[in-house]
Parts: C-alpha cells; sequence; structure tokens
C-alpha cells in the first residue's frame, strides 16, 4: 500500500468531495493561497475561486455565515486558521449551528464542517497551540472527530463533510507531516467509531488525536516488561464510541486516558466517567487520566516539552493502574 | 521631514532605528540556522514606532501586536532580553512562557501583545477606560495592522472609545500597499470593503490622520496632536500610517532578500544595487531618514557607521547572550497560571 | 405618502396584514399576562409597517432572518399564525415543536427561515443565505432584519464589509427604534443612523420613516431589484416606534397619549379613511376579521397538546 501524508490526505478529501458534490464551499482566511499549512493548496487551481473562497479575518461572522449557508443549500467546508480563533465564533458556533435544528423543531439542518488545526508544536505560544476539543464535546448538536492516522484523516473528513450536522473537524499541526498508509479507494470510515491500533490484554490505553501515538510507543516500551497493553483510537469525541471502549476494559480492567488538552475538564475525564458506569465491576483501578497541566501553553521549547505528555507520563500512569491495591 | 525635535533627540531615534534594523536581521539569520517557531519583523517600518513611541510618557502604555519587536525596542526593551524571550530561555522578559507573539515589558509600558488579529484593541481601549475613570494622565496607544480592521472587536472598541471620550490612540500601521518585486493583489493581508481606512472611523466622529509612516517628521506630528488630544479630555484620535511592505516580508517567512543594510547607500548611490533599487533608493525609511539627517548637517557619515558598528556589537553580544542563557526548569511550565 | 400609484386592493390588504400582526401580538401579550406563555415575549407593536412593507416587495423563496422582535415578520410573510401561537404556548403543533418558542420561530416554507435571540446574530446566517442564493443563480435574496442596538455588535461590520466585497444579494433592513433592549441609543453610540455605517463600505442605503408603510416598501423593493440585478446589497434603515417595552412586564418608553401618534397601524389606517380609499366601517371589519382570526387561532394552540417528554432529545442532530 503507497503512504501519503496527513496534511495531503485532508486535501485529498477536499479535492474529492468538490468534485462529487457541487454544492460544496471551502471557505475561511487565506485559503485560495492553501492557507499557512497547505490543506488547501490545488483547490482554486481545480474548482476556482467561486468556490474555494478567502474571507476576511473576521472569524465571527464567518461561521455564522457559514451556518446561515449551510441551511440554505450549499455545504460550506470552513477553514479556522487556529482552534484558538474560534473563541472568535462561539456565538455563532454554539447559539447557531449547533442548536438550529432543535430548536426549528427540526426544520433547518446545518451540513457544516469546521477544519482547524489544533495542538502544541513549534513554540507557536498561548494563542496558536490550544486542545479545545472538551468545549465542543459539551455542545449538544455538534460533533467532534480528531484523526490521528493519514487514512483516517481522509476518510473521516469525507465523512464530516457528507454528514448533514456541524462537525468541528480537528487536525493536530504536529501530524501534519506524519506518514501512513493511503487510505484504500472506496474505503468509508463512520463518524462515531473508535479502532483498536494495538490489540493486548493487561492494560487499555485510550489516546486522543496525536497522543495515539504517544500512547503506541508506551506500549512498545510496555511490551518490553512484559505488560501488553490494547491502544484505542476513538476518532471521533462526539458523538463517542464507547462500546469498543468498554468492551476492551471488561477484557483488560484497566484504563488509562491520554490527551493533549490540559487534564481538568478535559475529554479524558467524560470518558473516565461513562467507563466506570459502565464497567465499575471490571475496573481494577481507577481509571487514569494523563493530561496537560492546568496552565496556558507555554512558548519556549523547554517548556512546551514539560506540558505535552509524553510517553513516560502515560507508562507512569499504567504502572499506577497496574501496582493499584484494591481494598476488598 | 525631520521631527521637530533637538538634534540629539533625532540621532536618538536614528541609533533606535537601526538598532531595530540590526535586531530583525540577526534574528532572521539566526532563524536560518535554528528552529525559533514563526515570527514576524518590523523592517521598512522603523520611521514610524520610534517617533511614534518616543513622545509617550512613563505610565503610557502601549498594545501591540505579532509584529511586535520594533515597538518594544523603541521604548528600551534590551535587546539580550528580547532574543532570550523569542528563544524560550529563562532570561527572556517572560522567562519563555511568551515568545516573538506575545513580548511584553510592563516596565516599558508593553502590558501584553495579543497575537490574534485585533485581540489588542478592546484591551487598549480597556486601559483607556481605566486611566479615565480612576483620574489619571496616561494614554493608551493601540498599534495594529491593516487587518485588525477587518475584526467586528475593532468596531465596538472604538465606538465606545468615541463615546466616552478615551484617552486612546489608534495607530494603524497599515503595511500592505505594493511592494517591490509583488504584484498588486498578489498577496494581500487585508480584504476590505472600505475604499479608504479612515472611513472605518468617520460615522464615529473620532478624528483621524493619514500619514506616510516612512516620514518620520509627519509621525512625530501626528502623535503630537493625538497625544495633546487624549491628555487634555479631547478623545480618541485614529492614526493611519501608511508605510510599503518590505520584500523580505512577502514570503511567510522573513528572508533578507534585499541584503543586511548597508547604511552608506544613504550617501553614496552607487553602493545602491541593482536588485531591489527603488527600495534602497526611495522606499527604505530608515535611509530616507538618515539621508534627511545628513541634509540637515546633524551628524557626519562616518559617525552614522560608528553608531552602526556599535549597534551591530552589541546585537550580537545580545544574541550570544540568548544563546548562552539556559532554558527555563521544567517546573516553570505550572508557575504564574494564577495571581 | 403617496397612495396614488398603489391599487385600493394593494391598500387594503397591506391593511389586513397590519392589523393581522397588531391582532396577534396583542392576544399573545394577553395570553402572556394569563401565564400561558413563558419567556421573554418581546412584542414589535409598532413596527407592522416595516414587516408588511417589506414582505410586499419580496418573493416567496427570498429568505428573511429576524431577531428576538420577530413575529411581525414571520406573519407578513405568511406563517401559519396557529402553529405560531402554539410555539410561543410551547405546544406540539408550534412551527418548532415547542423547542424554539417566541425568539426562535422559523418557517422556512415561506422564506421566514429562522431568528436569533443573540442581537446581530442573524447578520452573519442572512450573509449565508446571500451567498446560497447568489450560488443557486435564482435571483433570490437574503435579508437580515435587526434593531439599532445591532449597530454596535461586531459582527454587523463583518457582515457589511463581506457583503459589499463578494456583491451579495443581501438587504440589510434596521427597524432603528431608538432603543436598543432597555437603554436609549444615545447610551449605546454617538452614530444616531446605522445606515452612516453602509457608506463606509460603498453599500447604498436609504432611511425612511418606518411608519410609512409604502415608503418601505419603495425603499425595498428598489433594493430588492438591485440585489435581484447582481448588483450587492443594500442598507434601508426604517425609523420606526417600539410602543411596548422591552419585553411584556416592562413599561413602554411612551406615555399613552403620545402612542396614538406614533402607531403605524392607526396612521395607516386614518389616511386610507382620509383619502377615501376605504370607508370607516370596512376598516373597522378588517381590524375585526384580524382578531377572529387570531383568536380561532389561539384557541387552536393553547387547545393543542403538549409535546412528549420524549422530545426533549430528539432533533439535537440531522440523521
Amino acid at each position: 500500500m503507497a503512504e501519503t501524508r496527513y496534511i495531503n490526505g485532508i486535501q485529498q478529501a477536499l479535492l474529492e468531495e468538490m468534485a462529487d458534490d457541487s454544492t460544496i464551499r471551502v471557505m475561511g482566511e487565506d485559503v485560495t493561497f492553501g492557507g499557512p499549512f497547505g490543506a488547501t493548496k490545488g483547490l482554486v487551481e481545480a474548482y476556482g475561486e467561486s468556490r474555494v473562497i478567502n474571507t476576511p479575518i473576521s472569524e465571527a461572522t464567518i461561521v455564522g455565515m457559514a451556518v446561515g449557508a449551510a441551511i440554505t443549500g450549499l455545504r460550506p467546508v470552513l477553514e479556522i486558521m487556529f482552534v484558538d480563533f474560534i473563541t472568535l465564533g462561539m456565538d455563532q458556533l454554539v447559539n447557531h449551528a449547533a442548536k438550529l435544528h432543535y430548536m426549528t423543531g427540526g426544520q433547518l439542518e446545518v451540513p457544516l464542517t469546521i477544519r482547524a488545526t489544533c495542538g502544541v508544536g513549534g513554540g507557536y505560544g498561548a494563542h496558536h497551540s490550544q486542545s479545545l476539543e472538551a468545549w465542543f464535546s459539551h455542545v449538544p448538536g455538534l460533533k467532534v472527530v480528531a484523526p490521528y492516522t493519514p487514512a483516517d484523516a481522509k476518510a473521516l473528513l469525507k465523512s464530516s463533510i457528507r454528514d448533514n450536522n456541524t462537525v468541528l473537524f480537528l487536525e493536530h499541526r504536529g501530524l501534519y507531516w506524519t506518514r501512513g498508509e493511503e487510505l484504500a479507494e472506496h474505503e468509508q470510515v463512520a463518524l462515531g467509531e473508535a479502532v483498536v491500533r494495538r490489540a493486548g490484554k493487561d492494560i487499555t490505553i485510550l489516546g486522543v488525536s496525536k497522543m495515539v501515538g504517544t500512547a503506541l510507543k508506551a506500549a512498545e516500551q510496555l511490551a518490553e516488561h512484559g505488560i501488553e497493553a490494547e491502544v484505542i483510537d476513538p476518532r471521533t469525541l462526539a458523538p463517542l464510541d464507547l462500546d469498543t471502549i468498554v468492551s476492551s476494559v471488561k477484557r483488560t480492567g484497566h484504563l488509562v486516558i491520554a490527551h493533549e488538552a490540559v487534564e481538568t475538564g478535559g475529554i479524558g475525564a467524560e470518558i473516565a466517567a461513562r467507563v466506570q458506569e459502565a464497567a465499575f465491576n471490571e475496573l481494577a483501578a481507577p481509571v487514569m487520566r494523563v493530561g496537560a497541566p492546568f496552565s496556558p501553553v507555554p512558548t519556549s521549547i523547554a517548556l512546551e516539552k514539560e506540558f505535552v505528555p509524553g510517553p513516560e507520563q502515560v507508562i507512569e500512569a499504567v504502572r499506577r493502574s497496574i501496582a493499584y491495591n484494591r481494598v476488598a | 521631514m525631520l521631527p521637530k525635535l533637538s538634534g540629539e533627540q533625532v540621532l536618538e531615534q536614528l541609533r533606535l532605528a537601526i538598532v531595530i534594523r540590526r535586531f530583525e536581521e540577526e534574528l532572521i539569520k539566526l532563524a536560518g540556522s535554528r528552529d525559533i517557531g514563526h515570527f514576524h519583523v518590523y523592517i521598512g517600518q522603523e520611521m514610524t514606532g520610534v517617533p511614534a513611541l518616543y513622545l509617550l510618557e512613563r505610565g503610557d502604555l502601549s498594545f501591540t501586536t505579532h509584529r511586535n519587536h520594533g515597538h518594544l525596542l523603541a521604548r528600551g526593551v534590551p535587546a539580550s532580553q528580547m532574543y532570550a524571550e523569542i528563544l524560550g530561555k529563562e532570561t527572556g522578559m517572560m522567562g519563555g512562557r511568551g515568545g516573538t507573539l506575545h513580548l511584553c515589558s510592563m516596565e516599558h509600558g508593553f502590558p501584553t501583545t495579543s497575537s490574534a488579529v485585533g485581540g489588542a484593541t478592546p484591551l487598549a481601549t480597556g486601559a483607556a477606560f481605566g486611566f479615565q475613570r480612576l483620574g489619571q494622565d496616561r494614554v493608551s496607544v493601540c498599534l495594529f495592522g491593516d487587518g485588525a480592521l477587518e475584526e467586528g472587536s475593532w468596531h465596538e472598541s472604538i465606538n465606545i472609545a468615541a463615546m466616552e471620550k478615551l484617552p486612546v490612540i489608534y495607530l494603524c500601521e497599515n503595511n500592505s500597499l505594493e511592494a517591490l518585486g509583488q504584484k498588486a493583489g498578489e498577496y494581500p493581508s487585508s480584504t476590505l470593503a472600505a475604499v479608504d481606512l479612515i472611513d472605518l472611523v468617520t460615522p464615529f466622529g473620532v478624528p483621524t490622520i493619514q500619514i506616510d509612516g516612512c516620514d518620520a517628521g509627519a509621525v512625530h506630528a501626528a502623535m503630537g496632536e493625538a497625544l495633546h488630544r487624549a491628555r487634555s479630555g479631547g478623545g480618541a484620535t485614529f492614526i493611519e500610517a501608511r508605510t510599503v511592505r518590505w520584500p523580505g516580508n512577502r514570503p511567510i517567512w522573513p528572508e533578507l532578500s534585499t541584503g543586511e543594510t548597508n547604511f552608506a547607500m544613504a550617501w553614496d548611490s552607487s553602493l545602491v544595487p541593482t536588485e531591489y533599487r527603488e527600495w534602497h533608493a526611495e522606499q527604505d525609511a530608515v535611509l530616507r531618514f538618515i539621508r534627511e539627517i545628513l541634509a540637515e548637517g546633524l551628524i557626519e557619515p562616518e559617525a552614522i557607521l560608528a553608531m552602526d558598528a556599535e549597534v551591530s556589537a552589541e546585537m550580537k553580544e545580545a544574541v550570544e547572550f540568548a544563546l548562552a542563557s539556559n532554558y527555563p526548569p521544567a517546573a516553570a511550565a505550572m508557575e504564574k497560571v494564577l495571581a | 405618502m403617496t397612495t396614488s400609484e398603489v391599487s385600493r386592493d394593494d391598500l387594503r390588504s397591506f391593511l389586513e396584514s397590519m392589523w393581522l400582526i397588531r391582532a396577534f401580538e396583542e392576544k399573545a401579550a394577553e395570553i402572556y399576562a394569563r401565564g400561558k406563555i413563558n419567556g421573554l415575549l418581546h412584542l414589535g407593536m409598532g413596527l407592522e409597517g416595516v414587516a408588511s412593507g417589506a414582505a410586499s416587495a419580496m418573493r416567496r423563496d427570498d429568505y428573511v432572518f429576524g431577531g428576538h422582535r420577530a413575529h411581525a415578520h414571520a406573519i407578513a410573510r405568511g406563517a401559519d399564525i396557529t402553529s405560531m401561537m402554539a410555539e410561543l404556548a410551547g405546544r406540539s403543533t408550534g412551527l418548532c415543536g415547542g423547542k424554539g418558542g417566541t425568539m426562535h420561530l422559523s418557517a422556512p416554507d415561506v422564506g421566514f427561515v429562522t431568528a436569533t435571540g443573540v442581537v446581530a446574530g442573524n447578520i452573519p446566517l442572512a450573509l449565508g443565505a446571500a451567498l446560497s442564493a447568489r450560488e443557486a443563480g435564482r435571483e433570490q435574496v437574503s435579508a437580515a432584519v435587526f434593531g439599532d442596538g445591532a449597530g454596535q455588535a461586531g459582527v454587523f461590520h463583518e457582515s457589511l464589509n463581506i457583503a459589499s466585497l463578494w456583491k451579495l444579494p443581501m438587504l440589510f433592513i434596521c427597524e432603528n427604534n431608538g432603543y436598543a433592549e432597555f437603554s436609549p441609543l444615545s447610551d449605546h453610540t454617538l452614530v444616531e443612523r446605522l445606515s452612516e455605517y453602509a457608506k463606509t463600505y460603498g453599500v447604498p442605503r436609504v432611511t425612511v420613516d418606518g411608519n410609512d408603510v409604502l415608503a418601505v416598501r419603495d425603499a425595498i423593493a428598489e433594493a430588492v431589484q438591485r440585489a435581484r440585478a447582481g448588483k450587492g446589497p443594500s442598507f434601508v434603515e426604517c425609523l420606526t416606534h417600539r410602543l411596548r417595552g422591552h419585553y411584556e412586564g416592562k413599561k413602554s418608553e411612551y406615555e399613552r397619549s403620545e402612542i396614538d401618534s406614533k402607531d403605524v397601524v392607526r396612521i395607516f389606517e386614518r389616511k386610507l379613511i382620509e383619502s377615501g380609499d376605504i370607508l370607516r366601517d370596512e376598516a373597522t371589519e378588517i381590524a375585526r376579521l384580524a382578531r377572529e382570526r387570531v383568536e380561532q387561532a389561539a384557541k387552536a394552540a393553547l387547545d393543542a397538546p403538549w409535546p412528549q417528554a420524549d422530545q426533549v432529545t430528539t432533533q439535537v442532530l440531522s440523521t
């Protein structure tokens, strides 16, 4: 199977979906130039500036405009350059995109995909590095997708675009240039389906986005010490594929959740709560979480390294879980 | 036109302009040898920032953008600390937490830098509101590019500033005019329907001044007028300073495409290369400032070269200081989250 | 007011439309006072002329996006008043099955797409619909209706900029009633006429007397024509009076004695009687019929069942 980069998976999905559906409009700041990372490169050449639209730096309005276009027949794919900037568009996202279908008693649908770069890397600082997936997952009416592999990036973006709801499609900047197998022709991945990236019997590790890779690295090191970890990539955070997670936990009895967002109030807290409700008796230890410390993202490469949890922290959490003594 | 100041003060401004130019050039060179993350340089805009901020007094605050290095240097922030901060070292002003996009130094009147386009306008307006309500004789200066005018918060801010007659100066550095080697519309930073930026201000009744941002004297006069208005209870002013975008800012990452500046080009036109001739001969604001200074006979060319040599050495030293500094200890990542 | 070039039938239907809106809101106020409508009820009495004038100049497939005070526009567009009243009362037969309520009416089949509870929040939505309209190529237009309070919101400015830049078929319809929520406009801005902002972005603009329904219609018709011809957006500012307080239960900003001279329905009715275009008895009959229709609608609405409990979690996502 041929290899591709994550960023090319995104680009391919956009090119292919635009060919299939004439109502798609790719919009955002600098998208006609390919955006800062090249995800929209080649779209103007293929489909012209009428379908690839450069917007002013007006996030509050362009989110609302994408919603307005979505409820009246278009299928916009909006790029928010950094997820940090979606704070300016939160009103339209939370009050309209997420609620219009419900508030109108199902009369309106909002087939909108919002792509945004997230994550720490390269010393971009506190305004260009956050992971805000928990915010979006907290809002009824939104779907939240965070792919890890290039093939998933492509497949899930295609599914997101085809979905009739507003989907937050979160692309970790640190994954853009990673390589992986290309998506097989006609292969699809539905939203809301987790995947087991590595089978194991001793403990389940769930990684979000780029932290899937961290979890896999940790699992390899653990294997050298005789601990076989199962690594789950949820891929979609809302709706969450709880069945896959719970069935794994029921076999292993242990769960560690790793994400790059700050641990406090992170998506891991929600997953942990749901897992303990569904599998309390099968758990041999409390669900452990690994996340960023409760601080803004620092810029210095030295501090950034400290901020982002690595395999060591995951391994440490695994050890704590396995060593846990349950008092009868 | 030179600012209406003493010869000594004008030469002080020249030194600051050279500091900025050499600081940025060293930084671009540094970025060629190691990954320092994305950054923005102030080359070409020196003669806006230096005379504009020169008139501020202790206690006045400036709020700036991702293109902030020149502003901080103009108010005297040590280059060594700035390099250290940009490199993420513990000797930086914020101990490596902020980096190039968020440089600040309260000691020099820079409370924060917002790298979200337009993020500083409400902050600067709020500071002015505080000064006014606390009865303090202080002025808030909001520095931003033309792109910030596309954000709604700008309109929300100036509406309030106009209504409350706040002591705030909105200084827009419009650097999106066509630069040499760049086709019109090729790399727009601005997507505005307004024909003139000051049209955005007219409905609010805030006085506007449009100036050539490469004309130090015009910047000085405009800021003088605006500061007087702010300090005398007359409220806000909007200044549009137009500068030509430096060709090295054309790519996403700055490049020293016009080479390291040879200030002797100001008096010896035979040194001006054919490539980017228009930039060197007409558009480079620092060279233009030097030509004006020489015309007034304030200094000899040799003394300018000596000043430059001194500044250049200082910048190299500052870079060395930053490179030799330690990274902050890991535990620092968790400090200062809450007051 | 020039009534000469308007047919008697048209004048009559304006009066019918305005009375229907008025009767609906009077009834809503009454039901609200009896505790049968929950939430915050923002009535638009005094704004009927803008709604009727605008609706008469637009097509059924044009888009209208309202704000929190938008009953009038939904009715003027032809939304079913029984379903509207049922929605206000939170019944299962409401336009939105009781999930939207007074501030979030939606009747897309008559072009009243949706309404928002966030001041100025509907403007970007209408902008997006204008983009859809342009792309669909059927000469539709999209209108955002907002009050003067929206002028201080950033998205208003951002939207004007984009509409102008992209020459979108969009109408900015401003109901400038001089009050932003509870405060007079002068507390919020020095800019009295919101149309000033349109000038900045090169958007054609006009300010009309919102109490002159025919002037409103003419201004909107011209703007619509411009939009359909691909010439971009327009700004129509209608100077109006909000005769009730910000929402029901709050005091009106006007004395009772002032209201009659500022009441667009009464003004229009008097003009028609004076010009002989309609007989006093006919006018009385139009008002009576409107009240009768509303009475029936209200009865049907209040007799309708409440939504089932399971409706709380349906339609969160579309399938």
